[in-house]
């Protein structure tokens, strides 16, 4: 399979800050993609910076062969790269189904719209019930269902995932990778940012380990390491 | 009975300018999060532009429209000339106070040049006078108090139950998410600014049918509109809503027993104490966000 997306020498940074050295890889050849590493390395700046939130200062990201390196975050979302950002902050004061209305809002999704809100609530069967809720009134979990429902009403080609499990407890933590495995099963390859190995050895095939802004060890199908080699990678020799 | 009447009216039509006025400011800053201080001079600038349309030939009720409109295009360029260029800057807030004054003060500087110092005044939307409650009212002023609530309800109509109005609030609340759902944050920057120029011109094509017009129409009211978001607080629209018809009941009501000359002093006074107690205003909730 030749990779959906790759990203290739990308820098980028804030202001006078550089955050990305550098930074190659390739995501969808082998699968669903993993990437962890320390704190404040960059893994949610490289996804800003191919969502469009943040223009790279150079490098390329290729996304199924046309070059998104510096397009808007509308005209990427329009090619179906959909970014689930870090901290499922949302929309506050709007309710679930405003949620879905505006993951809806591309002229890509728009005509998906009802097969895609049939698919998020049969996904989240709790979301219906609580569909005039507003957002800030959800607990931590039901938070993340409306960030990943909003993405899947986009109509996602490539769906990108930081930090999922942020503050979940363990119970929540499971039935959430249950149900993303579900969409990546559905057709949907996915980028996954994450702390918790174990969720990262579930959903994805290869891993990418992220350290000053760059790639430090790339783990492909197959090279499966175990969890202690995991830990030992990331904490340093 | 007279009393009652004259506070009743009085507090429906200064509230009706009021409301129109911080509407528009409340607008910008739920959307864009800045406060638009040539809001004033959009006022003044939609009466002006009335005047020259109706001076041209053009009938009332061609050329207030018109204004309207071209007001839309003067906000959305303004926005785009001063506005957007700092978006994303840390102090934001203070350096767009300084630009939209001295765009403001710009535009009122030009409308001296090209106008002139002469006060003017254009036509009334209707014509005449009549007794409500043995109070004497032009039809002008009962125009306003009914057209004012429908244009207000179509701008909740428009916020609350189309697709380019939730956009709007999305926008209020999380800028990043916005992006990320495909949603053009430049153009929703520019449709906030165009709306609340169209609605203070329109406010001032109200105030120009009753009372002479100068360059300088605008800084009262844009004061009024200040205190009135401060009151009601800014975080939704419904709130400086309800605190503009408030305010303008309470001016209705100190003028009658107090006199004019007392009545921006209580004013301030009331406005010191609600803040006090509440300081994110009294309809509104602390956080950002169109409602
Ligand atoms: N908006 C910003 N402005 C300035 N610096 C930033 C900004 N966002 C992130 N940074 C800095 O960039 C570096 C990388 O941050 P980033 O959020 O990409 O890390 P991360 O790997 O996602 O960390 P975490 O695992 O904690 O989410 C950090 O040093 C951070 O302080
Ligand atoms: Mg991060």
């Amino acid at each position: 399979m030749s990779p959906v997306l790759t990203v290739e020498g990308v820098t980028a940074g804030y202001g006078r800050v550089t955050v990305l050295h550098d930074i190659s890889l390739e995501a969808g050849r082998f699968g669903n993609v993993g990437l962890f590493g320390p704190n404040g390395h960059g893994k949610t700046t490289l996804l800003r910076a191919i969502s469009g939130l943040l223009k790279p200062r150079g490098g390329s990201i290729r996304f199924d062969g046309q070059d998104i390196a510096g397009l808007s975050a509308r005209a990427i979302v329009g090619t179906g790269l959909i970014h689930v950002p870090q901290g499922n902050r949302l929309f506050p004061d709007l309710s679930i189904a405003d949620c879905m209305a505006l993951g809806a809002y591309s002229a890509r999704a728009r005509p998906h719209e009802a097969e895609n809100r049939e698919k998020v609530i049969k996904l989240f069967p709790k979301l219906a019930q609580r569909w005039r809720q507003r957002v800030r009134t959800l607990s931590g979990g039901e938070r993340q269902m409306v960030s990943i429902g909003t993405a899947l009403m986009s109509h996602p080609r490539l769906l990108i995932l930081d930090e999922p499990t942020l503050g979940l407890a363990p119970k929540i933590k499971d039935e959430l990778c249950a149900s993303v495995l579900e969409i990546s099963r559905g057709g949907v390859p996915l980028i996954v940012v994450e702390q918790d190995i174990e969720f990262l050895l579930e959903l994805t095939q290869q891993l990418y380990l992220v350290n000053h802004g760059a790639v430090a060890t790339e783990i492909k199908p197959g090279e499966s390491l175990d969890h202690g080699e995991i830990m030992s990678m990331y904490f340093g020799h | 009975m007279s009393a009652l009447a004259e506070i009743l009216f009085g507090g429906l039509f200064q509230g009706s300018l009021y409301a129109m006025m911080a509407v528009g400011l409340a607008l910008v800053w739920t959307t864009i999060g800045v406060f638009n201080f040539s809001h004033g001079v959009f006022m003044m600038l939609g009466a002006y532009i009335a005047w020259q349309l109706v001076e041209l030939g053009l009938p009332a009720a061609v050329a207030f429209p018109v204004a309207v409109v071209v007001m839309a295009g003067v906000g959305w360029i303004l926005q785009a000339s001063v506005v957007r260029p700092l978006i994303g800057r840390p102090n934001i807030v203070l350096v767009v106070v300084i630009t939209t004054l001295a765009a403001g003060s710009l535009i009122e500087n030009g409308a001296l040049t090209i106008w002139g110092p002469r006060s003017k005044q254009i036509p009334a939307l209707i014509d005449g006078n009549t007794t409500i409650g043995g109070v004497g009212v032009s039809l002008h002023q009962i125009a306003i108090i009914v057209i004012t609530p429908l244009i207000l309800a179509a701008l909740w109509v428009f916020l609350n139950r189309t697709r380019l109005g939730l956009a709007l609030r999305a926008v209020a609340q999380n800028e990043d998410a916005s992006h990320l759902v495909g949603l053009n944050v430049t153009a929703l920057y520019g449709l906030a600014f165009a709306i609340a120029a169209s609605l203070a011109g329109l406010a001032g094509i109200f105030m120009g049918g009753y009372r002479f017009m100068s360059p300088v129409m605008g800084s009262d009211p844009l004061l009024k509109a200040l205190i009135v978001v401060v009151f009601g607080g800014i975080s939704s629209i419904s709130g400086p809503i309800f605190a503009a018809y408030l305010i303008g009941f309470f001016e209705a009501a100190c003028s009658y027993y107090f006199g004019l000359y007392w009545t921006p002093a209580l004013l301030f006074g009331v406005l010191i104490l609600t803040l006090m107690v509440r300081p994110e205003g009294i309809f509104s909730s602390r956080s950002r966000g169109l409602a």
